[in-house]
């Protein structure tokens, strides 16, 4: 599952004190309009949305589990030119029955996130400049990992576990009106991550973070990107990582994946490798206007594993709205240490 | 014979089905500085997001007819030129990445009523009605 990284109830209320604030801003434009599920409520220039999503899990060993596994609330507002301040907070990993596999474990207690908090400047209509905390372009995945609008409820690991999937910084996006340029984001984190998740919520911790995705639009959904990212641990570790991410439809075939490797310096921690891997590669079918079956299949060389973990996935989904998404898949691994357990998962994910 | 026939009344009802489609005003806040006609490539970016600001600055905000209302699905076909649900998963997706989706209204005289009062705003209706205290940007025949 994503990895989360706890706000303090106090850093929590300082925003939701700042997004009170900014609703009593401006007048209401957007208000007026009707509330459309997936669109957020609109005060002003502000816009509440979120997303919920409702996992449960019964593996092949161990205790099936019924987990909040988020509940975000994203707040954009959009005052100007050069203020336009965004943040997503979230409640993510509650347990709601069984979460605790066994004393002392700490999934499962819930933890208040800080996911983004930045604000963009628009120098033209083609320039973003952003500053603050926000989600890495390392693939597509996760950029845009609200449940409801990803393909599985399980995830797979190289969309998150071998890079850092923050940036607490500077950016610079280019995204051309017309489409007939790549669009890109460049984006630079010079030391530690503010609001950084603790070491046991994280494989990684990072010191500086820079890199760049580009990504060139084949249609609409259509894409394919590609993704450099380097970076420093709190261990001295440096790594380099090279990315490539795709989505691709034909008819009611949709095709999308994601690929990276990774090289790194040992600087004097043992690892068993001096390189890293992990690429997905899945699959879905729109068999009626609400269902759809899909697999993918994901193969993981994590830098301290002897070997290759792999995994297969098939489920069904059905979308009673675009919005609102109910899944049912089961996960099996077939090779080397699992990242993701083998078993049956469930999901209802909803985006308001 | 009978394909013949049935050929011929596919035909006769797609021709009519297109001669049909109404034409459609794209209409914007009076407040909005820009010089028309737009073409359709441009339109397509408001409503796609990738253009957000007018050329003075201020922010654009595109507004839509309901899902399903005939106007909408006029326009998306013509001036959008993609199929709504891919257009719907594209939205939702941009939300999540802060930008803000054309706001919905639920019928003609509710788009009018918005675009003639929110400053920044543009929509589209039909040319059979009145385009009162708006701009208009463009024709879609």
């Amino acid at each position: 599952m994503n990895r989360r990284r706890p706000l303090r109830y106090r850093d929590a209320s300082r925003v939701a004190v700042l997004s009170c604030v900014l609703c009593l801003i401006g007048r209401g434009a957007r208000a007026d309009a009707d509330y459309e599920l997936g669109h957020g409520i609109d005060v002003g220039p502000i816009n509440f949305a979120g997303y919920s999503d409702l996992v449960a899990n019964v593996p092949s060993r161990g205790t099936g589990s019924l987990v909040l596994n988020d509940l975000s609330l994203f707040v954009s507002g959009h005052i100007g030119q050069l203020f336009n301040p965004f943040t997503e907070v979230e409640l993510a990993d509650l347990g709601l029955i069984h979460a605790r596999a066994a004393p002392g474990d700490d999934h499962g207690t819930g933890d208040l996130v800080l996911e983004r908090l930045y604000n963009d400047s628009y120098l033209s209509d083609s320039i973003t400049l952003r500053l603050g905390k926000m989600l890495a372009p390392v693939g597509e995945w996760n950029v845009i990992h609200a449940a409801p609008l990803v393909l599985t409820t399980v995830r797979p690991a190289v969309t998150y576990r071998n890079f850092s999937e923050y940036a607490t910084g500077i950016s610079v996006l280019y995204s051309d009106p017309s489409a007939r340029f790549p669009d890109f984001q460049v984006y630079w984190q010079p030391s530690g991550e503010f609001s950084e998740r603790p070491s046991h919520l994280t494989v990684h911790q990072y010191r500086g973070v820079a890199g760049v995705h580009v990504s060139f639009p084949l249609g609409l959904l259509d894409k394919l990107g590609f993704s450099f990212q380097h970076s420093k641990d709190v261990l001295g570790v440096d790594q380099s990582l090279l990315g490539t991410d795709y989505h691709y439809s034909v008819g009611q075939l949709t095709l999308q994946g994601e690929g990276t490797y990774s090289d790194i310096s040992d600087n004097g921690v043992i690892h068993n490798h001096d390189t890293e891997w992990a690429a997905y590669a899945a699959a879905s079918y729109t068999v009626a206007e609400q269902w759809s079956v899909y697999a993918w299949y994901e193969g993981f060389l994590d830098r301290t594993a002897p070997s290759t973990a792999q995994d297969v996935l098939l489920g069904i989904a059905y979308k009673y709205e675009p919005a609102l998404v109910a899944k049912l898949e089961y996960l099996q691994n077939i090779g080397g240490q699992p990242v993701n357990r083998t078993g049956l998962y469930a999901s209802f994910s909803v985006l308001f | 014979m009978t394909k013949t026939l049935l050929a011929v009344t596919i035909a006769g009802l797609l021709f009519s089905g297109s001669a049909g489609a109404e034409e459609l005003l794209i209409i914007a806040n009076p407040s909005v500085n820009v010089t028309a006609p737009l073409s359709f490539g441009e339109i397509a970016a408001i409503y796609l997001l990738r253009t957000i600001a007018w050329p003075d600055g201020s922010r654009i905000i595109p507004v839509n007819r309901e899902a399903g209302s005939e106007a909408r699905t006029n326009f998306t076909a013509r001036v959008l030129q993609e199929d709504n649900a891919s257009l719907t998963i594209y939205w939702n997706e941009m939300h999540f990445m802060g930008k803000m989706p054309p706001v919905v209204q639920q019928s003609e005289q509710a788009m009018l009523a918005f675009v003639q009062s929110v400053p920044g705003s543009v929509g589209y209706i039909s040319a059979s009605m009145a385009p009162v205290n708006v701009k208009v940007l463009a024709r879609v025949p």
